[in-house]
């Protein structure tokens, strides 16, 4: 069979893939995208079940996804096992790589936490002195961030905070209950902001690109879906120094396969991005490929009880909802101890509670569960980390995944920056509990190993100066003109905000660019 | 209720479940030798001659039109046991009476030893990775060594107050998956979270939450291997040898 040139090749079907598809498509052009796994039958593929009717009883299978803090015996099977795709660190330098493979990558799975940046993050040098500015501000996204969030259907409150910026949202004009006002009027004593919490509403339970974004692409005839794909290399054509197309093998037979394209945008997720770039040679001239990892800590908090919502006297007006707390720190005055800030997740459950919260045991804890439920309220962390060069990965060549392919060695830790960042959040929440009169029953001050937030960012950088980034801030690569990177590998810092909408608003705004491009035969 | 009368109970209503299913309608049995397919799968997909004859077509969108008869189907903690084999008798019994003390079972609910939790546990653990297996192995000693230099008693046989004494002082509220991390520590409150879920989980606490009338338990959306499972088909799938890394490997 003649091998046929497409226009644009995407490697990758997730939140950022899934968006170059829609913009591309909806202009005319013809777009054929690759994943590497399969595509799901959601009704076939997932069943309600009782746990007692696992073989494990919700344990899982002993040591099959140790890095994955995230999965339980339900959802084991829907992550990448290590085991076919390795990756390793330095002893004592644990990261957890939480990935997944299948059309619409990890899409399906997010928390649906949707924030845009402020210029605290896109101007992030100017304001502290560490790394290096966005080469694009709050400004020049704020449209696209609109359109995105339209398309996601964010919910969220307008609250005038400019490190907070409002967007275009559902508007979520629900009451405090009475709990969650007392911590709120806590907060405001202490100059600590609590605002209503943001999410993507989306469609019919997800706010995936296989529901959101995709079938926008089907609907114009002219996206053509490949999964089981695995690409092993970008390739260029060394006369134009122009990508000129990938090879990839079929997941089940390894039979491989050769493609060429016009255009080639890699939408793989952070580090497979960085990855195959690394394994295919290219886009390194800066010599930043790889560094300047970074993420946000989660897991230190509180857990605490709301009195009056104890036996059975749980009410939603009583207390119930959810908050956040944005970046309050580091903003106008300084901070001892910390670059950057944390924002907070505050839930306030009518549910049970949980008895790790309780130093006791048998009939005693029993009583406790029953006297206490319904009056749970827990804070959880959303830290930014500092993507220090040091922070990064490389090529392991000596090991390969079942593929062939070189895997990545990962070499990142915290500093003090976010040990003390995280002690801050865990004392000030504490402190605003007790003010609004909870019972805190249990602080927590170790925050996850990297990685475990699943917003690995960076390695891949944005920047208008060749010598460091990446690319540029339209996310097209310094060396190789036709290839775009639209993931958040080419996020300079990553603020404490769940990168979603903004990894979606840059394809968005790429995806014009490159097709504006295309019109003029620029590329 | 105790172990043996409550096992009882479950096998009780195992074989009135059985009953249940013999009373069924059979299932329609074919109507000829003619009807039985003669050509399996792999045949047709080997054969297209074969595949391609009418009546071969025909039965093969019969056996596509099958639908799953309904065949209720149990756990095996039902009807059976697990042999405990990776703790030394000593330990277990440690492990055993912890179990106890922890979830000792109310209103009708089973405790630890009703529900299997320890000879699951000695399961679990037996296949986990070294780390957890040390982690067990030194606290479950650890247990013992307290009691006797306590109470002078062994923990397997120490009464409800003697435990008390030898757990209380190393219990600690925590959150997020982040136990402490002193070793005994780490040991008492996650060994407890353990004995907790092995019997919230087992098939004898949802059985005994549908005997009560209550919700079942832990309902959560499982997703199955996916189509048809990356480790299944590195495992079983074409050998990488049928497809070189780079050309002419085998010159």
């Amino acid at each position: 069979m003649a091998l046929k040139k497409v226009d644009v090749l995407i490697i990758g079907s997730g939140h950022t893939g899934g968006m170059a598809a829609k913009i591309l498509t909806e202009k005319g052009i013809a777009v054929t995208m690759l994943d590497a796994g399969p595509m799901i039958n959601w009704e076939r593929d997932r069943t309600l079940k009782p746990v007692s009717t696992l073989p494990y009883r919700g344990f899982d299978a002993p040591g099959r996804l140790p890095h994955v803090f995230q999965s339980s015996e339900f959802s084991a099977n829907q992550w990448v096992d290590e085991k076919t795709i390795p990756y390793n660190y330095p002893a004592g330098q644990q990261y957890n790589w939480v990935r997944v493979r299948s059309v619409g990558g990890r899409s399906p799975y997010w928390g649906r936490q949707s924030f845009r940046l402020s210029d605290y993050e896109f101007k992030c040098k100017d304001h502290d002195g560490f790394g290096e500015n966005w080469p694009i501000d709050l400004k020049t996204l704020a449209p696209y961030y609109s359109r995105v969030e339209a398309i996601f259907r964010v919910q969220g409150a307008y609250d005038k905070l400019p490190q907070y910026p409002d967007g275009n949202f559902v508007e979520d004009k629900s009451p405090w209950s009475g709990a969650m006002q007392r911590f709120l009027d806590a907060g405001k004593k202490m100059g600590v902001p609590v605002t209503k919490p943001r999410s993507s509403l989306g469609t019919g339970g997800m706010a995936a690109s296989i529901n959101l974004l995709i079938p926008d692409a089907v609907a114009t005839g002219k996206l053509t879906t490949i999964p089981n794909s695995i690409v092993r290399q970008i390739t260029v054509d060394k006369s134009t120094g122009k990508a000129d197309g990938a090879v990839f093998i079929d997941r089940h037979s390894h039979r491989e396969m050769t493609i060429k394209a016009r255009v080639v945008i890699v939408a793989a997720g952070t580090l497979e991005t960085t990855r195959l770039l690394m394994i295919s040679d290219i886009c390194n001239g800066s010599g930043v490929l790889g560094h300047h990892l970074t993420d946000q800590i989660y897991g230190a908090g509180i857990a605490a009880s709301v009195p009056e919502a104890r036996n059975g006297k749980a009410t939603r007006t009583i207390t119930g909802g959810g908050a956040l707390i944005p970046r309050f720190r580091n903003l106008d005055t300084k901070t001892p101890g910390f670059l950057r800030g944390y924002a907070v997740n505050v839930s306030a459950s009518n549910g049970p509670v949980d008895a790790r919260w309780f130093a006791e045991y048998g009939p005693t804890l029993d009583k406790k569960l029953d006297e206490y439920n319904g009056s749970g309220f827990t804070t959880n962390i959303m830290g930014e980390t500092l993507g220090h060069y040091e922070n990064r990965v490389e090529l392991n060549k000596q090991v390969v995944d079942a593929w062939g392919m070189p895997t990545l060695t990962i070499k990142t830790k915290y500093t003090d920056n976010e040990v003390n960042m995280a002690k801050d959040m865990v004392d000030t929440t504490a402190a605003m509990a007790e003010a609004a009169g909870f019972e805190v029953l249990a602080k927590n001050y170790q925050f996850n190993p990297p990685g475990y937030s699943i917003h690995e960012q960076g390695t891949a950088r944005m920047n208008d100066d060749p010598k460091k980034g990446v690319v540029n801030q339209w996310n097209q690569s310094h060396d190789v003109k036709n290839l775009y990177i639209t993931d958040a590998s080419v996020f300079p810092c990553s603020g404490w905000q769940n990168p979603t909408i903004t990894m979606c608003a840059l394809a968005m705004r790429a995806s014009e660019y490159l097709a504006d491009q295309m019109k003029k035969g620029s590329v | 209720m105790k172990r043996r009368e409550f096992v009882k109970g479950l096998a009780v209503a195992s074989a009135a479940a059985g009953t249940a299913l013999g009373q069924q309608k059979a299932a329609p049995q074919p109507k000829s030798p003619a009807d039985t397919p003669v050509v399996d799968q792999g045949a047709q997909a080997t054969a297209p001659n074969t595949a391609s004859a009418p009546s071969a077509n025909e039965r093969l969108q019969r056996i596509s039109q099958f639908h799953t008869p309904n065949i209720p189907v149990s756990q095996p903690d039902v009807v059976a046991t697990t042999e405990t084999r990776y703790f030394t008798p000593a330990r277990y019994a440690t492990l055993v009476a912890f179990s106890k003390a922890v979830m000792p079972g109310t209103q009708g609910y089973p405790g630890a030893l009703d529900a299997g939790a320890p000879e699951f546990l000695d399961f679990l653990i037996g296949s986990s990775p070294a780390e957890r297996q040390a982690m067990y192995n030194s606290g479950l000693d650890r247990l013992h060594a307290d009691s006797m230099k306590e109470c002078k008693v062994p923990f397997a046989q120490a009464d409800a107050k003697q435990v008390d004494m030898v757990i209380r002082p190393h219990l600690r509220p925590w959150i997020n998956d982040h136990p402490p991390t002193e070793p005994h520590l780490l040991f008492v409150n996650q060994v407890h979270r353990d004995i907790r879920e092995a019997t919230l989980n087992a098939p004898a606490y949802a059985k005994a939450a549908e005997a009560a009338g209550d919700r079942t338990p832990g309902i959560g959306l499982f997703v199955s291997p996916l189509d048809p499972g990356i480790e299944t088909w590195v495992a079983n799938g074409a050998p990488k040898g049928s497809a070189p890394l780079s050309k002419h490997a085998h010159a």
